[in-house]
């Protein structure tokens, strides 16, 4: 099995690690580092459970190989812990009952947040657009849009 | 404080570990010196193993059904008269019969290792023809799924109240073939198993995906040979069920007898591949059905004859007959009935096996029913929901005995009916469609109503005779030294909340703050033996039985309060976390330390059991609670594309007392989700030769953000007499009046085109061909 070394920043801390090439972002993250708050819903990149945010954008772990992630700098879920909009995000996720079995959850936070900072003005229309990327089979997802509306506030005229 | 009891929008108190990314799911368990097991499955549906050619320096990473000694076969036998036996084995050694059933199992450091080996592993099969199409599966000189059954039917069952005087003078007699698709239930995370003998206790320890790890542990025990004593099973955070993960699995047995006869912790996952082709699917009905009326309307019979897929082995613990034999069970509904038939198949064909989703039959029922009853209103050119008003059962009516002998127990179903009627505004939609839309889209309406039988016990389930029959459910509840309450409950939380609903119910009784109130679930180990969690029984069953547990409780602290606080039992109530006396009040915290640490203040007389009880709880009658909901959708179908918009969406229902509105309303949320996928996208289809079609979530349309539209909920409470506080189970509705709803609005909006499509789901391809068809027909008739 060919072995490659990257160096890359997780959650903040510089990681040198030796990986198999053929080994996805998502089994480095999980099984070498213990970051299990990344989760595998397809493997095939169309759940979005495993979304994380790779160079500030959010991006499938699953289908994004470890050795392409050489000096990138990546944040799971784990990392988001102190930041004050996804602590907004994850206290509306629980007034609103957007999740249940809390799978798909860390995937649909990053996306929330991804969509929080980028789309600050988007109507419901377009907030079920863009988490049309994220499969929920739980909550019906009318909780997830609720929460995302209850931080983004009422929206614009112009929205 | 806040209410945070019995009727209480209460947060969830499982919400914060799941935010920060720290569940524990089966798949984030890693044991010191674990190894992952993938398995070589069937590439052909149907065929004999003539050989598994193992290459010589993979042998001891391989592992056949010859290498599995002392394991059984897994069984679930019906006890219902005439049933065929199935025999899956944990690895196939002899015939196989279905893709995806167990040839082998590999071990690796990794995953990926594991599987690396698998690609090595040759299977040499004899192929035979298969059986694929359930309803061919019926005829003679078909190939046989088990041979020794001499055909391929794991059961029929008949209901006849005797149907023919209406049948031959029924003013109105409207007959339909119908189909409900095979379905892949897809909770997000799959099944996973780890596995491990622990020296020290001498137990095999089971960490896996369940729903009902009690069950599990029986069955391990059974195939295994072992004690129960000696498994013990654990569920931790489970990524949803939906009933997919209420099954005892052939890789768990096969990864327990590994993990025992390699003296190594072995971990298997699925992967999503494996659940589309591999595992367990769901519904595929068949209804032949005849609906019969008045000319008013008024239903004068219902005859159906249904066959239902099975797949190729009985699953346990449910069998292989349950989803059937429920369907002519339940078909009437909500209706009055005078006269009614069923006759039904559960057929064996060379595909995965079926296990109850969400809904169970249910989802099928409804859609079947529902459909005939538009036919019947366009046909006498009268109102959907007028028709269902003149046969729906009447408040006066309850409690209500039906035709086949269900006892419904209380509510309105006309008044849920009128009010979603009211709320979708049918006459707007009317007076919408008669203008017509702009765009060329054509607008449709649709209602389901169902009644959904739940938390259903002992005398439903010991007719059926499946392995698994519900007795009293048993709640441990234990007050801490430190005055928290611990409750230990044998049925397991994937997503409903019961960490919270479980404490308002304690809370309820004892007063105490539910933050100091922990639930324990999902480890057979810490918790009484429990069916699990299927059915919508948690709140009704758990629920009663953590009542009846804190109110055994109450009567011990209040002993002991009364003491302390020199006053006279009877003078005395607890209330607030307090024990309560015109005297005074004592913390019930003080009670629990008095016990535990100051036993030199306890009273002569104090129960010896102290501050730790266990209780059963039954249902007054074992027919359960009906829940019940009336869906109405408005939808938008292009004629010229197939697709379909869902505009509006409405569901009224009638929980009962509900102990938590919000988690209620997620359930029906999520369940209507699902609904709509059995509507309008999801189905597994079988090529004629078995091969299971779509392998991917790209292929398999789960349904997202912009398909599920925004859904408006409304409540009606009719507590049940039968259960404690009220309540009633609704975890599965929203799955089902949703399914009616939508396939109704469907055909609402083709019947203007003079096309209807008598299939799930209603995919742009079968809505063109309707409309294809419609076109092709007029214009036979013109020509």
């Amino acid at each position: 099995m060919t072995q490659v070394n990257i160096g890359l920043r997780v959650n903040g801390k510089k990681v040198n690690e030796t990986i198999e090439s053929r080994q996805s972002l998502a089994d480095f993250l999980r099984e070498t580092l213990l970051l299990t708050g990344t989760h595998l819903g397809c493997e095939h990149g169309v759940c979005g459970a495993c979304t994380v945010w790779i160079n500030g954008a959010p991006s499938r772990s699953c289908i994004t190989l470890a050795a392409s992630c050489d000096d990138a700098e990546v944040i799971s879920i784990e990392g988001f812990k102190d930041d004050p909009q996804m602590e907004k995000l994850r206290s509306a996720f629980i007034s609103e009952h957007a999740l249940q079995c809390g799978y798909c959850t860390p995937g649909m936070l990053i996306t929330a947040y991804d969509i929080v900072h980028r789309l600050p003005d988007a109507d419901d229309n377009r907030l079920r657009l863009e988490l049309a990327g994220n499969l929920c089979r739980c909550t019906g997802y009318k909780g997830i849009v609720c929460a995302l509306r209850r931080v983004l506030g009422p929206p614009s005229e112009n929205g | 404080m806040a209410n945070t009891g019995i009727g209480a929008a209460v947060a969830r108190k499982e919400d914060g570990r799941f935010l920060h990314g720290r569940g524990q799911f089966v798949g984030d368990i890693k044991l010191a010196g674990m190894l992952d097991a993938a398995f070589v499955r069937s590439p052909v549906a149907h065929g004999r193993i003539v050989s598994i050619d193992v290459p010589e320096q993979f042998h001891e990473a391989v592992f056949t059904a010859k290498d599995l000694t002392g394991l059984k076969t897994i069984r679930a036998n019906s006890g219902l008269k005439g049933f065929k036996s199935s025999e899956q084995p944990p690895l196939a050694s002899n015939k196989v019969r279905l893709v995806g059933e167990l040839l082998a199992v590999c071990v690796g450091g990794n995953r990926a290792l594991a599987e690396d080996v698998v690609d090595e592993v040759f299977a040499n099969i004899e192929e035979l023809e298969p059986v694929t199409d359930m309803l061919s599966a019926r005829a003679p000189d078909v190939p046989l799924v088990h041979e020794e059954w001499g055909d391929n039917v794991f059961l029929e069952t008949n209901v006849d109240t005797g149907v023919e005087a209406a049948l031959a003078s029924a003013p109105v007699k409207i007959s339909r073939r119908l189909r409900m698709s095979r379905q892949c239930m897809a909770p997000l995370e799959g099944r996973g198993v780890v596995a491990e003998w622990n020296h020290r206790t001498q137990q095999l320890v089971v960490h896996t995906a369940t729903q009902i790890p009690h069950i599990v542990r029986t069955g391990l025990a059974e195939c295994l040979g072992l004690d129960e004593s000696a498994v013990r099973v654990t569920a931790p955070d489970v990524g949803g069920g939906f009933g997919y993960k209420a099954i005892l699995l052939p890789e768990e047995l096969v990864v327990c007898w590994l993990a025992i006869h390699l003296h190594r912790p072995v971990r298997w996952l699925e992967d999503r591949r494996e659940a589309l082709t591999a595992s367990a699917n769901a519904r595929e009905h068949y209804y032949d059905i005849t609906l019969c009326a008045d000319e008013e309307g008024k239903f004068l019979a219902l005859d159906a004859k249904v066959t239902v897929d099975a797949g190729a082995y009985s699953s346990y613990p449910f069998t292989a007959c349950l989803e059937a034999t429920q369907v002519a069970s339940i078909l009437p509904g909500p209706y009055n009935f005078p006269a009614y038939r069923c006759q039904t198949w559960s057929v064996a064909t060379n595909k995965c096996p079926i296990l109850p989703y969400r809904g169970v039959a249910r989802a099928g029922v409804c859609y079947a029913l529902e459909s005939m009853v538009d036919l019947v209103a366009r046909k006498i050119n009268k109102e959907p929901h007028d028709v269902r008003l003149e046969n729906l059962i009447t408040p006066e009516q309850m409690p209500f005995d039906n035709i086949v002998n269900k006892h419904f127990d209380s509510g309105d179903y006309p008044e849920c009916l009128k009010r979603a009627a009211a709320a979708i505004d049918v006459e707007g939609v009317r007076k919408r469609q008669v203008l017509g839309e702009p765009d060329g889209r054509l607008v449709g309406l649709g209602m389901g109503i169902f009644n959904e039988q739940a938390a259903h016990g002992t005398a439903v389930y010991s007719a059926w005779g499946i392995p698994m029959i519900p007795g009293y459910e048993q709640a441990f509840v234990r007050f801490t030294p430190d005055g928290g309450l611990e409750v230990r409950v044998g049925i397991q939380c994937h997503g409903q909340g019961s960490e919270t609903t479980l404490a308002q119910v304690a809370h309820e009784i004892l007063g105490l703050d539910i933050e100091s109130i922990k639930i324990v679930h999902g480890d057979t180990e810490l918790s009484p033996y429990s069916t699990g969690t299927w059915g919508s029984r948690v709140m009704v069953m758990s629920g009663g039985a953590v009542a009846t547990a804190c109110e055994k409780l109450c009567e011990r602290i209040q002993l002991i309060g009364a003491h302390l606080l020199q006053a006279e039992l009877e003078d005395t109530q607890v209330e607030d976390g307090y024990v309560k006396a015109p005297s005074g009040q004592i913390s019930l915290i003080d009670v629990a330390r008095t016990w535990y640490h100051r036993p030199q203040d306890l009273p002569a007389d104090v129960d010896r059991q102290g501050l730790e009880v266990t209780a059963g709880y039954k249902l007054r009658r074992d027919d359960g609670t009906f829940s019940y909901a009336a869906h109405a959708a408005v939808l938008a179908v292009d004629p010229h594309f197939g697709t379909v918009e869902i505009i509006k969406y409405v569901v009224v229902e009638d929980g009962g007392v509900l102990i938590n509105p919000m988690i209620v309303d997620g359930q029906i949320l999520g369940g209507a989700a699902q609904g709509i996928g059995t509507a309008l996208y999801e189905e597994m289809p079988f090529d004629e030769n078995g091969q299971p079609l779509f392998s991917t979530l790209a292929d398999y349309v789960l349904p997202g953000a912009t398909e599920v539209p925004n859904i408006h909920i409304e409540h009606m409470e009719t507590p049940s007499p039968y259960s404690l506080f009220g309540q009633k189970g609704i975890g599965e509705g929203g799955a089902i009046g949703s399914v009616a709803a939508v396939t109704n609005a469907v055909n609402d909006a083709l019947c203007r085109v003079g096309a209807e499509v008598c299939e799930t789901p209603m995919t742009p391809r079968r809505i063109l061909t309707a409309i294809q068809d419609a076109k092709s027909q007029r214009e036979s008739v013109g020509t």
